[in-house]
């Protein structure tokens, strides 16, 4: 809110520089945001939080640094020396809760034209456009007092009677109105807004903006200026509802000054007067539902428990005792705080504790550490603080491994399940949809990290960018309940990769194929995590190469998957100029998490020597090195202490549809020192066996 | 003799690698060799000139010995050099590839943070990003219809499913969960629908909380101070001011000099020469009694800091969509 140092210092004498007073105000709770110089003036910007509407003002700030500066602050005049003759004007609330209170005056033979120069500076500093002297005195006590009120063309009002009602009330049911405001827009109105109508139809949107049938014109003559209480809630839903929002409904949506807004209408009558030469009519005042501000009951102790502080009684009190609060001590232990009908926010002691911080100063209150209990931390915490330990380990062993972080939204775009050829039954197709996105790419909580991941290799291949190697750990959203309970969708943490390489663009040629140095990766976190259950097998993701990509599993449970991105995506995405080799995987942390937590347990050493013997196959192409592994895996030998493949060969000098495995064999025993005859005889039994199960011929070395 | 020596002499003279060497060696004291063939003769020598004869063929064995060990080694060397120097490369050209990733500057910011709280003694939670609107409003006593919900522009999944606007909801959840004492932090990501300059519509923040018998404000003081020293440095000025936050009472917000213009004032601090860097505050009564904790027995502290705004401020970045491009160029400064 833009508040005038000229017009505070107007109610308020205050010797200090708009400097000193900036930061008074922002140090009890109305931050001044910035300063700025409007000719003479200095024009404060000054935060008010929602709790505070009471300070939507220059009275309202007047009235805080008056508590501050223990400084007296005057109302500005108000009062209305003489009034003209009867209203003959009637007014009926006809939904009392909505609106408590309701008040009018009539100015006759008003003068239009434009408001005086002080005016309208005043105004257009707070960023309120001058309009006529009529409207521009509404405005102007709006600014001053903090109430909004609403001027009429008189002569527009039909059967010279207002009446307060929602549609509901007024004609008994529900009804779809159509109301045009002064901005010249046709609205529709929810059935439970409050209206003002006068005896024929609405004539304006209570405490949001009037209509443009009863609009004070250029040709007006009479006014009716409407002061009122209206109850915030409805105005808030009102003004949300129909999406308008003024400074009106503003003040009126967080709670007005019911007491004030008699003042309210007198200024404004009072400006008329002045500037549009108006005569004043009597008062019209309905006020049906009377507020009482509660009693709160504080206890001292309370205070400097909260606080942590020693006060005295005399001390607590000597801070609040400029608030406009009627203080009334009950006993040795306790004091009972009425607020003033502007501080309905004060509720409970836990508010007027606030209030006595503030006016205490929270820069007095000294920073001390709290004796703490040190405890065992819960089983529960505990287990969470091994996961975050794991989780951070495979990060870093992405980090290290060349791969920097990035960190997308989590929005997604259903089209790019649609390019990756998700198929419709995926469980990736479970969206979690939001109503009211930012951008039509961004209305659904994403299912896999992959798209981004793409997106960030082709926004920095745009801008030059080479060599990739990307990962991101977050969430993904599922669309199926997770708990009946709640209703709250799924939610897994993942880890997703992409490698994109572009091979001639490397000083040191390697052949190694980029599945290959990916999976590597995999296998080597997996193994500082002491998962040795895992295994690859061919995957059918769709969005994968057929032929050189693998879903990863541990155990019986797949986890993730990794491999070359097929290229027909590669196509799509247009990035195939380079001829990249584009590798991505995607692994479920919490899948995986579980089967880290094992506990270490020492084997001991051996303490004999071992025999190696290295053998290598011609075997048929379409073998896969786990299929071998698996077989040699299950010959039974108790001396076999290793196995593992160091070669595979096709080409020169291997028959066509063939090709050339090898794998070396330790054997050792965990009694004695084995010799080789012995071994030779295991090892033969042991090739005849793979031999014939793979149908393979021992290759002539 | 001594012509025996001398053409010894003039062949080594003309050795031109490991090999003549090797060869020459063999001539001369092979196992038949000419020294040797003179050594066999000594037997047909005469017993009284077989001593002089013996002496001088040992000396002159001895000599050529010396010579040739000293000429291989000298050829040793050379050899060595030359193949040192065939096996050159070029030093200069960089090496493969074992350049590290970058942790994302909001992260290392994070995990920053969370250290110097778990260092306190508190423990890290999490909480669900889709949250109900009651854990993420309700409960925190921020009610429907409430003008506090315009701090927090919304995204909506259902009408009572949103993705959390802060952090605040997992103080409920752990408080539901668990009896006092607790002391936490929740760092995660929140949405809000929002995007300028200095807006994503998802950010981070760090949550804390801490509740026990006896805690109170001056405690916050003494936690946050603490922390916003360690990670801006000791000398640091901290000042706190009071503000609203529907779940704390009293609430303050944090501020503390300006590290950029070192509180002379600047376009970042906008002259004031201080830059807010938390919301805090004494946990609201109303809070405990959503989550069944007795207010008289027990009372706590909450707060709460936007992880995008210290980066920005600790490594002087003037644009948070930075953040979210992820080029690979912003990256790697970090
Ligand atoms: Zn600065």
């Amino acid at each position: 809110m833009k508040v005038s140092f000229e017009w505070l210092k107007e109610l308020i004498n205050i010797k200090d520089s708009a400097d000193e007073v900036a930061h008074r105000l922002t140090m009890i709770g109305l931050e001044v945001e910035a300063m700025e110089q409007v000719n003479d003036d200095i024009v404060f910007e000054v935060n008010v939080t929602p709790n505070r509407p009471d300070c939507l003002s220059i009275v309202g700030i007047a009235r805080e640094l008056s508590a501050a500066y223990g400084v007296a602050y005057e109302l500005p005049a108000h009062d209305i020396a003489a009034e003209t003759g009867e209203l003959n004007f009637n007014v009926d609330i006809l939904d009392k809760e909505l609106c408590n209170r309701y008040a009018g005056r009539i100015v006759r033979n008003v003068k239009i034209c434009e408001s005086p120069e002080w005016l309208k500076k005043r105004l257009e500093k707070c960023n309120i456009r001058p309009i006529n002297n009529v409207v521009d005195a509404t405005n102007y006590v709006l600014l001053e007092f903090g109430h909004p009120l609403h001027a009429f063309d008189l002569k527009t009002i039909k059967g010279n009677c207002i009446r307060i009602g929602t549609c509901r009330t007024v004609k008994g049911q529900a009804a779809k109105i159509k109301f045009k405001t002064l901005d010249g827009i046709e609205r529709e109105m929810p059935d439970d807004s409050l209206l003002i109508w006068d005896a024929e139809r609405p004539i304006a949107i209570a405490g949001i903006m009037g209509g443009i049938e009863t609009e004070v014109s250029d040709y007006t003559t009479d006014i009716f200026i409407e002061s009122a209480y209206f109850e915030p809630t409805n105005i808030r839903r009102t003004s949300k509802s129909i999406d308008l929002k003024t400074e009106s409904s503003y003040r009126f949506e967080r709670g007005t000054d019911i007491k004030m807004l008699k003042k309210a209408l007198d200024r404004a009558a009072y400006l008329m007067k002045e500037t549009a030469d108006g005569e004043i009519y009597g008062k019209i005042d309905i006020y049906p539902k009377r507020y009482i501000p509660p009693k709160i009951q504080v206890r001292y102790e309370r205070v400097n428990r909260v606080l942590g502080l020693k006060l005295a009684k005399k001390e607590i009190l000597a801070c609040i005792n400029k608030l406009g609060l009627d203080i009334e001590e009950v006993d040795a232990n306790t004091f009972k705080a009425k607020p003033p009908t502007y501080r309905r926010d004060l509720k409970r002691d836990a508010d007027i504790i606030e209030e006595i911080t503030r006016f205490y100063g929270y820069d007095r209150i000294p920073a001390e550490l709290p004796k703490a209990t040190i405890g065992i931390d819960s089983q529960e915490s505990r287990v969470r603080g091994q996961e975050s330990k794991i989780k951070n380990n495979i990060k870093e062993s992405f980090l290290r491994s060349g791969f920097t972080e990035v960190i997308n939204y989590s929005f997604m775009d259903a089209k790019d399940l649609d390019i990756l050829n998700i198929a419709a039954d995926d469980e990736r197709r479970c969206l979690v949809d939001i109503r009211n996105p930012l951008r039509a790419e961004d209305a659904h909580m994403r299912t896999t990290l992959i798209p981004a991941l793409i997106k960030n290799v082709i926004y920095n291949l745009s801008h030059g960018n080479r060599e990739l190697r990307f990962f991101e750990t977050g969430r993904v959203f599922i669309n199926i309940s997770q708990d009946k309970n709640s209703g709250l969708p799924l939610e897994k943490e993942h880890v997703g990769i992409i490698y994109y390489h572009e091979k001639s663009r490397t000083l040191y040629k390697d052949e190694t194929q980029v599945f290959y140095i990916v999976k590597g990766i995999i296998e080597a976190i997996f193994n500082d995590l002491k998962i040795y259950d895992y295994s690859f097998k061919r995957s059918s993701e769709p969005f994968l190469h057929p032929g050189q990509s693998a879903d990863i599993f541990i155990g019986d449970n797949k986890i993730g998957y990794a491999g070359i991105m097929s290229p027909a995506i590669v196509d799509i995405l247009d990035i195939k100029a380079h001829r990249p080799f584009i590798a991505i995987a995607e692994i479920d942390i919490d899948r995986l998490v579980p089967y880290a937590m094992q506990v270490v347990q020492y084997r001991s050493l051996p303490k004999y020597p071992h025999i190696e013997r290295d053998t290598a196959l011609l075997v048929d192409v379409s073998l896969e090195a786990s299929a071998l592994m698996k077989w040699l895996r299950s010959y039974s030998s108790e001396l076999i202490d290793d196995i593992s493949i160091f070669d595979v060969y096709q080409g020169k000098n291997i028959p066509e549809g063939k090709k050339s495995i090898a794998f070396n064999v330790r054997y050792r025993a965990s009694d004695r020192t084995l010799n080789d005859d012995e071994i030779d005889v295991v090892h033969k039994s042991l090739v005849a066996y793979i031999s014939e199960k793979t149908k393979g011929q021992l290759r002539s070395s | 003799m001594e012509d025996l020596k001398q053409t010894f002499l003039d062949e080594i003279k003309s050795v031109e690698g490991l090999v003549d060497l090797s060869n020459l060696k063999i001539k001369y004291l092979g196992k038949k060799g000419i020294i040797t063939a003179q050594l066999k003769k000594l037997s047909s020598i005469p017993p009284a000139d077989r001593a002089l004869f013996g002496k001088k063929i040992n000396d002159i064995k001895q000599f050529m010995e010396t010579e040739i060990d000293v000429l291989e080694s000298r050829l040793k060397g050379e050899e060595l050099k030359r193949q040192l120097l065939s096996d050159s490369i070029d030093v200069t050209l960089s090496g493969k590839f074992v350049s590290f990733g970058r942790e994302h500057p909001i992260n290392k910011t994070l995990s920053e943070i969370t250290d110097i709280f778990v260092r306190m003694g508190f423990s890290v939670e999490e909480g669900p990003e889709i949250e109900l609107d009651y854990y993420n409003f309700e409960a925190l006593n921020i009610p429907k219809d409430h003008p506090a919900r315009d701090m927090q522009d919304t995204f909506y999944v259902s009408p009572d499913i949103v993705l959390r606007t802060h952090t605040s909801p997992v103080q409920v959840r752990v408080m539901e969960k668990r009896k006092p004492p607790v002391r936490f932090i929740a760092p995660g990501k929140v949405y809000r629908c929002d995007a300028d300059v200095t807006h994503t519509p998802m950010f981070h923040q760090i949550e804390g909380l801490m509740v026990d018998k006896g805690i109170n404000f001056s405690n916050l003081k003494g936690v946050l101070v603490t922390f916003l020293h360690h990670m801006f440095g000791p000398d640091t000025p901290v000042r706190f001011r009071p503000s609203f936050f529907p779940f704390t009472e009293p609430s303050a917000e944090i501020d503390i000099g300006c590290i950029i213009c070192n509180s002379s004032g600047c376009r970042v601090c906008k002259n004031s020469g201080w830059l807010e860097i938390l919301g805090a505050g004494m946990v609201n009564p109303r809070v405990f009694e959503h989550v069944g904790y007795d207010p008289e027995e027990y009372s706590g502290f909450a707060f709460g800091m936007g992880i995008e705004r210290i980066a920005m401020l600790k490594y002087s970045i003037d644009d948070i969509r930075l953040f979210y491009e992820n080029d690979i160029r912003f990256l790697r400064q970090f």
